[in-house]
């Protein structure tokens, strides 16, 4: 194997149809694509057969890692998960991801990625403790939820071990299952895909150190203290506090910076208070993001026992909190997550909450009842998209028109109409249980094929389904106009993609952040004001394609792109600029490659268009116009007694969005009727290879 | 309030600084009660019932003391990175001088109760496990080499490179397992005192507070150190 540093250079890989287990290079697919996703689109695009679907044995999961996994650069915890996805409507390429511990496990046990291929006959797990691979009968296990798989699985392996598994719902096949490591980290949309595997779950364990290149420890020391002291913000990378503080020249109301004076991790022992934390002061980045408030309102502050997250993170952006209440329901008094986790159940309180209060301590309990049951079942929330699917099946009488008599009958409805937390034991059994209930883990595009939901349900605002590719929003229109949007037409699921949104969110005043967006992407023109948005320009497709660009990255190296990159910083005597080569820092004294950010850019360039390949093969089209980059009506139809580009709206108009994708496209140098990569602007990327095999299956432009 | 606790902090600290200073030997950490951490400034209630044990202790080192406190500790392991860096010029946990990502899951002990007890799997605690820096230090006593030894500067024991020939008896006499021996040259790594993890913890669940900082702190509720 190769001798490098940051990366292991080795992979493994393992045949579950007949036992084999093989160690390769993993640099051939690191040198050119950084890791993580990289690794995992070449792995998918090279061997997975075109017209293979998801839950076939011919689909392969790739966790992978970077060169950055495991050297504990802050935010650097993530594993990438690369295969097929089941809730796509063309079975087409995605990406989930889970933070926790289990990305730096694999590094420390030798491994820059797994690829898992085949399927058991009978339930497995896999064993790994560094350089002892084994594949484990996993009848004993098949059947548990995730705590008590995992639990299981450290009582052969050591408490040490970190395990990532699937629950019954993953067992059970369901698009909407997750794989889930160290609790609450879950990655979303393959469970089931490991479930037709029957890999029941990975335990990694090992003993071997991650290395950085020679004679670089003091430069790893520098670089690590000047993003500690003078650059990272806190969750989001937002860089301003809350509340006013003397030290901050500018506050903002919605950011994520909540450390204040005499606001405490209330259930810590003693109570700990998370006070002033200035930029600048290293020691106290772990105390900004007090997130259990900010999720769950003030009553969470006395519950708060600690903010946990994921390897090497220094922000801490999940709330572990001490909720008694919940051994009432069979669960212990504890329950932790973050955003969307929490507020996902919420969604599906149709009627509110008992207490009549959306912040209150009902919809509290609620949440981290929810919360903890889908972690343990293994449920994937589809970004919220679940339970709102349920809301409209439920409001629209379609629940109640397609569930037999028998089982509707079944169901506690007096729990949803009296807004008791009681309901969440419910729902989340219901979705596990193989009755019709449990077709709402179908995802909306299946959902839809079986229960025929309606135009409504499509072109509703509120409900948030992004066109015939069927997956939920994230960050759109609502989140920098037009940028919003070209984000969320280049993925296959709902964009885990924060570029852009961190930067709008950040809480410096507009006037500063334009002025950023001039010298970052060409012109303050690239960022519009919230809802005052104008018409389209270049600069906003260069901010999307960099937004885009470095979420791919993030993937592949791995960072956490809730919080990287680094656009702004905290620090008034640097006038607020971030450092956007930081990655490419990391990067090089990790690996001993001297690679400049523009190197590194062209890297993620290659990576988005491998992606991008991937999925014209898996929808054989290169009409990516009409058939992928799809945008909902409600983007354009929202609003309707106002106009595009006034004050007060977010709605965009229609050409003018057909214009800003040829503007992507340009900047992509790809076909730009159709949006697919052309021959040239694969090769300019170094994909020739790519090129030729679309070019066999006539899908190049 | 609670000042006997205290008096008896401050002349722990005092007998173990003029220790160290005399002879270059530190003496076992000292466990903090709850008015002590608010003596230090490590918290801002004013204890109100009987001393508990807060699970927090402090360490004699030639700064200062080296404070460890649970209830601040996220579980984010960057102390075992930079204690394996600056030390060993890698990340590798494993050999860290400071432990936490092995209790990260069940603390450190796992059983049956697991849901309910420390760790990530049960009530969130976790806290980084530092060389208690033995009085009669067993690593030491177990070496066959005798490559253990008290620093001069530091008081630490540390192991001697040169000495250790990877046998890994230290490890078995600590009675906490701390010594750990690099699988990559086979020899034994322990804590020196460094203060590494301390200058990097992002929460200050790990921190020095140094003796001039100290003594001012005590001053200002009419107690002396020196």
């Amino acid at each position: 194997m190769a001798n490098v540093t940051g990366w292991t250079g080795k992979l493994l890989r393992v045949n579950l149809t007949n036992g084999n287990i093989s160690v390769e290079d993993s640099m051939e697919y690191n040198k050119d694509l950084v890791g993580g996703a990289g690794l995992g689109y070449k792995v998918i695009f090279d061997e997975v057969p075109q017209g293979t679907k998801a839950l076939d044995e011919a689909n392969k999961v790739v966790f992978a890692v970077g060169p950055l996994t495991g050297t504990t650069a802050p935010c650097s915890g993530r594993t990438n998960i690369t295969a097929l996805g089941p809730t796509n409507p063309y079975d087409a390429i995605v990406d989930s991801h889970m933070g926790g511990n289990f990305g730096a496990w694999m590094k420390f046990a030798g491994y820059d990625a797994i690829i898992i291929e085949g399927a058991s006959k009978s339930p497995v797990w896999l064993k790994i403790e560094d350089d002892e691979v084994s594949i484990e009968d996993a009848s004993g296990l098949w059947g548990k939820g995730v705590i008590d798989t995992t639990h299981e699985i450290n009582k052969i392996m050591g408490k040490e071990a970190c395990v990532a598994a699937i629950g019954p719902a993953g067992e059970k096949m369901k698009n909407l299952a997750s794989i889930v490591n160290t609790v609450n980290h879950s990655a979303g949309g393959h469970g089931g895909v490991l479930g037709a595997k029957k890999l029941k779950a990975i335990g990694v364990k090992g003993t071997q150190a991650v290395h950085i290149a020679e004679g670089k420890n003091q430069d790893w020391l520098d670089l690590n203290e000047f993003m500690m002291t003078d650059i990272i913000g806190s969750n989001n990378q937002h860089v301003v506090p809350s509340t006013p503080q003397s030290w901050a020249e500018y506050h903002s109301a919605g950011s994520r910076w909540t450390a204040q004076t005499a606001l405490f991790w209330g259930a810590a022992n003693p109570p700990v208070e998370t006070g002033v934390c200035p930029a600048g002061d290293k020691n106290k980045v772990g105390l900004r993001t007090q997130k259990a408030i900010f999720d769950l309102g003030p009553v969470a502050e006395e519950r708060t026992i600690k903010m946990g997250g994921c390897y090497s993170c220094p922000i801490r952006c999940q709330s572990n909190l001490h909720v008694p209440e919940l051994e009432k329901y069979g669960l212990t008094p504890y329950a932790t997550s973050t955003c969307i986790n929490f507020s996902s159940p919420g969604t599906a309180m149709v009627n509110g909450y008992s207490d009549e209060d959306p912040k209150g301590e009902v919809a509290l309990i609620t949440k981290c009842l929810g919360s903890r049951l889908a972690d343990d079942y293994g449920i994937w929330s589809n970004y919220g998209q679940l339970p709102r699917d349920f809301r409209y099946a439920y409001n629209s009488g379609k629940l109640k028109e397609v569930l037999p008599e028998e089982e509707y009958n079944s169901i506690d409805w007096s729990l949803l109409e009296a807004g008791d937390p009681g309901w969440m034991l419910e729902f989340y059994n219901n979705l596990i249980a193989d009755g019709e209930f449990s077709h709402l883990l179908d995802g909306p595009y299946w959902l839809d094929k079986r229960w025929n939901l309606g135009k409504e349900y499509w072109d509703g605002a509120g409900n948030n389904v992004w066109s015939k590719m069927a997956f939920p929003k994230h960050h759109s229109n609502e989140a920098g106009a037009q940028v919003g949007v070209l984000v969320n037409i280049m993925f296959n699921r709902d964009p885990n993609s924060h570029t852009h949104m961190n930067f709008i969110g950040a809480g410096l005043p507009i006037e500063l952040l334009k002025e950023i967006a001039g010298e970052v992407w060409g012109s303050p023109d690239a960022l519009d004001a919230p809802k005052n948005y104008t018409p389209m320009n270049e600069y906003k497709a260069k901010f999307a394609k960099w937004s885009i660009d470095r979420n791919f990255l993030h993937d592949s190296i791995t960072l956490c792109n809730w919080v990287w990159p680094m656009t702004v910083s905290p620090q008034k005597s640097r006038n607020y600029r971030g450092d956007t080569a930081l990655e490419s820092k990391f990067y090089s004294i990790a690996t001993g490659i001297d690679m400049s950010e523009e190197d590194l850019d062209l890297q993620a360039e290659r990576i988005t268009n491998l992606h991008r390949a991937a999925t014209i093969k898996e929808m054989n089209t290169i009409d990516m116009r009409n058939e992928h980059d799809t945008i909902p009506n409600w983007v354009f139809d929202v609003d309707p007694d106002m106009k595009p580009f006034t004050e007060g709206t977010v709605k965009l108009d229609r050409d003018d969005m057909q214009l800003a994708l040829t503007m992507l496209y340009k900047e992509y140098g790809w076909d730009e009727k159709t949006g697919a990569p052309t021959r040239a602007a694969l090769e300019r990327v170094g994909l020739k290879y790519v090129a030729d095999e679309l070019e066999s299956l006539n899908l190049l432009p | 309030m609670f000042e006997k606790e205290i008096e008896d902090f401050i002349e722990k600290v005092r007998t173990r600084r003029d220790f160290l200073k005399m002879s270059g030997k530190g003496l076992a950490g000292i466990t903090l009660t709850a008015s002590v951490m608010n003596l230090i400034g490590c918290t801002k209630e004013e204890p109100t019932s009987s001393e508990v044990p807060t699970g927090a202790a402090a360490f004699v080192i030639p700064k200062g003391l080296l404070v460890a406190q649970p209830n601040r500790c996220t579980g984010c392991q960057r102390c075992e990175m930079v204690c394996t860096v600056k030390n060993d010029g890698k990340i590798h946990p494993y050999i860290s001088r400071v432990k936490i990502g092995r209790s990260y899951n069940y603390g450190t002990k796992m059983n049956d109760n697991y849901r309910f007890e420390n760790g990530y799997f049960g009530n969130f605690i976790m806290s980084p496990e530092t060389c208690h820096q033995c009085e009669d230090a067993k690593c030491a006593a177990a070496c066959p080499q005798k490559a253990i030894t008290q620093s001069e500067a530091t008081g630490a024991w540390t192991v001697d490179e040169e000495k250790c020939i990877g046998c890994g008896a230290c490890t078995q006499a600590c009675p906490w397992n701390m010594p750990t021996i690099d699988p990559e040259d086979g020899k034994s790594t322990k804590c020196i005192l460094c203060g590494e993890c301390a200058d990097n913890c992002i929460t200050g669940a790990l921190s020095i507070i140094p003796w001039e900082k100290l003594e001012a702190m005590l001053l200002r509720r009419g107690y002396r150190l020196s």
